[in-house]
């Protein structure tokens, strides 16, 4: 049967490779449709002549007409293309067919992969690599958003009988880009990957925009757990960031801040976050990437205790972010427990945006401790003790104030309401004043006191006996009490930052060649000490 | 081959992309939060830009965050609402 459109293609196709034309042979592979003419007479042709069930006389004509792949025994590009055309023959922009068109799309870049890995010229799969990985992660993406169509998976794969957890179909997608990444990432051949302009060279230009895909896939279906690999293997083999374009680093600086956020590393997030918004371009049409940074940067700063100026609130890409952050500010500010809460309540107008953006807890959890730190200052503005300065007694807040506020707080708290029945067990047992039990003992208020003072956040000690809380080191403050009990939270959460020091997962060096070998050490890493003299030898 | 080349003005990554993926009936069920909002990170819609174009070689960059913010007043409601409710405690320590 006469199929002149796919052996003109595959001519076209094999000359790309011939002339060593990467940016041609990616431009040809169409992947998306609605497809040109030709290609329309492809799809025609292979229907006709090579059904699903004729793959193998499909890679057989692919590799006839691929002169130049294999007569350099690059089979693995034979193989890819026999599955491109497969692919061309099988697409469907019907959405029903999405899973099918993402199984079909998944098995061409895990092809295109192998090609990618060939020494001589993997490289010239690059861009064609880059471009299926697009199309995988944005598939990966619709069908994890698009439950329905992907239920009868997980019915099939949540939980075998052996107990294991299955990989998620996105988990899948990531990890078939992660191949890419890494193939990209150990491609030696070019020098340690920068040339000597500073330019990623060879495969190493592929590093950041795979990886940028992979971490796409992994925050979309809330995966982030297994991206401490790709921004583990970034910080011991990749070239420098700095090598590569603005977009590529920015993104990579986004989800790199984005993950020490989600392990608490505020301070390295703040870090990373700041940069990726630095270097964001100011056009109005790059607002909305720049509000996501911002997003994340405003919460790491405000745990931090560095609140947003007004100016940076009335930028563009902060539209609308004042009503959420700037409530939890004056919380902080106040010392105001009941508001803080009440915002960062489910039943909150605001609590399903900051669940949206995965920010409902670490603020729940991270910031109520600063509006602590600030109850404890007004509480001793309000009734703490005063001694003279000559006096040798220091200053005190009474913790029983504190117990009183706390109580306040609690009867503010929607969600605190009391229970009609009391509890059976509790029944003989003491309890506090009020019928409605929300009374935080003195204990507890202690240990609140005490955790602040552990974390530095206040100064002082706790006198058990005399439920009260000192403070100390006024002298030194030259008297001031505020100074000296309560330092600027700032000061206190980001003292011992260094912003020359590293980042873990940003790289700022260009790997020597012993260091692109083998990894910077780290804590679970085994070396091989068999080549090691012996001490004084 | 010029049809192939003519084919790549052609493409439109609407199909395939998740917007049109993501605006299935399901998402009208969410709430209106969500609709405005996602927290996928966007391509930019340029590869690279000049170092003066950056947000951070803007003239308006400074004085962004403000770590001085302790308030001292207690005559806001709030305080005075703190100092009502340490009243109503001393009243019924004594009562």
């Amino acid at each position: 049967m006469a199929t002149p459109t796919i052996s003109q293609f595959l001519t076209g196709i094999d000359g790309f490779v011939s002339s060593r034309n990467a940016t041609e042979l990616a431009d040809y592979l169409t992947l998306e449709p609605p497809f040109g003419d030709i290609y329309h007479k492809m799809i025609a042709e292979l229907r006709q002549a090579y059904p699903a069930h004729r793959g193998e006389e499909l890679e057989q004509m692919c590799g006839q007409a691929l002169k130049t792949a294999r007569s350099e025994s690059w089979n693995a590009f034979i193989k890819f293309m026999a599955q491109y055309l497969a692919y061309l023959r099988d697409v469907s922009s019907d959405a029903d067919q999405y899973l099918a068109t993402y199984e079909s799309l998944s098995e061409l870049l895990q092809r295109a992969n192998s090609a990618l890995a060939n020494v001589e010229l993997g490289h010239l799969m690059l861009p064609t690599v880059i471009s299926c990985a697009k199309c995988v992660c944005r598939l990966a993406i619709g069908l994890d958003k698009r439950p329905e169509l992907i239920a009868h998976l997980r019915s099939a794969t949540g939980g075998g009988d052996d107990g294991g957890v299955r990989e998620s179909l996105p988990e899948q997608a990531a990890n078939i880009v992660r191949g890419a990444f890494v193939t990209c990432l150990n491609d030696r051949s070019s020098g340690g990957g920068v040339s000597n302009f500073g330019k990623p060279q060879g495969k190493t230009v592929g590093i950041f925009v795979l990886a940028n895909l992979c971490l796409k896939i992994l925050f979309q279906c809330r995966k982030t757990r297994n991206a401490t690999q790709i921004f583990e293997n970034i910080y011991n083999l990749a070239p420098p960031l700095a090598a590569y374009p603005k977009s590529e680093r920015v993104a990579y600086l986004y989800y790199l801040g984005r993950f020490l956020f989600t392990t608490a590393q505020f301070s390295r997030a703040r870090r990373a976050l700041q940069a990726a918004y630095d270097e964001s371009p100011a056009r109005p049409d790059c607002a909305r990437q720049r509000r996501h940074i911002l997003i994340y940067l405003l919460t790491c700063n405000i745990l931090l205790g560095r609140f947003p100026s007004d100016a940076l609130l009335s930028r563009p890409e902060a539209d609308g972010l004042a009503m959420r952050f700037s409530p939890l500010c004056q919380a902080i500010q106040k010392g105001d427990v009941a508001s803080y809460r009440r915002h960062l309540d489910l039943n909150s107008p605001h609590a399903s945006w900051f669940l949206i953006f995965r920010l409902l807890i670490p603020l729940r959890h991270r910031g109520e401790v600063l509006v602590w730190r600030s109850l404890i200052r007004r509480a001793w503005l309000i009734n703490g003790t005063r001694p003279r300065p000559d006096s040798r007694v220091a200053p005190q807040v009474d913790l029983h104030d504190l117990v009183t506020y706390f109580t306040y707080f609690d009867t503010q708290d929607p969600t605190n309401s009391p229970s009609d029945e009391p509890d059976a067990d509790l029944a003989e047992t003491p309890t506090y004043p009020t019928p409605h039990d929300p009374m935080p003992p003195l204990i507890q208020t202690e240990a609140i006191v005490a955790s602040l003072i552990t974390q530095r956040l206040i100064n002082g000690f706790i006198s058990h006996a005399r439920a009260k809380f000192a403070i100390t080191g006024v002298k030194n403050k030259n008297g001031d009490v505020l100074a000296a009990g309560f330092p600027t939270v700032a000061s206190v959460l980001t003292l011992g930052d260094d912003e020359a020091s590293d980042v873990p997962g940003w790289p700022v060096k260009k790997p020597s060649l012993a260091a692109g070998m083998l990894p910077r050490p780290g804590p679970g890493m085994v070396f091989n000490l068999s080549g090691a003299r012996g001490v004084g030898a | 081959m010029s049809g192939a080349a003519q084919s790549n003005s052609n493409k439109t990554k609407a199909t395939m992309s998740d917007s049109t993926v993501g605006s299935q009936p399901l998402q009208t069920q969410k709430p209106a939060a969500q609709l405005e909002e996602d927290d996928e990170f966007e391509d930019f819609p340029v590869e690279n830009w000049a170092k003066e174009e950056e947000v951070g070689a803007q003239a308006n960059n400074t004085h962004l965050w403000e770590e001085s913010w302790d308030d001292d007043d207690t005559t806001d409601d709030f305080s005075m609402q703190l100092k009502e409710e340490l009243k109503k405690a001393d009243s019924s320590r004594k009562g």
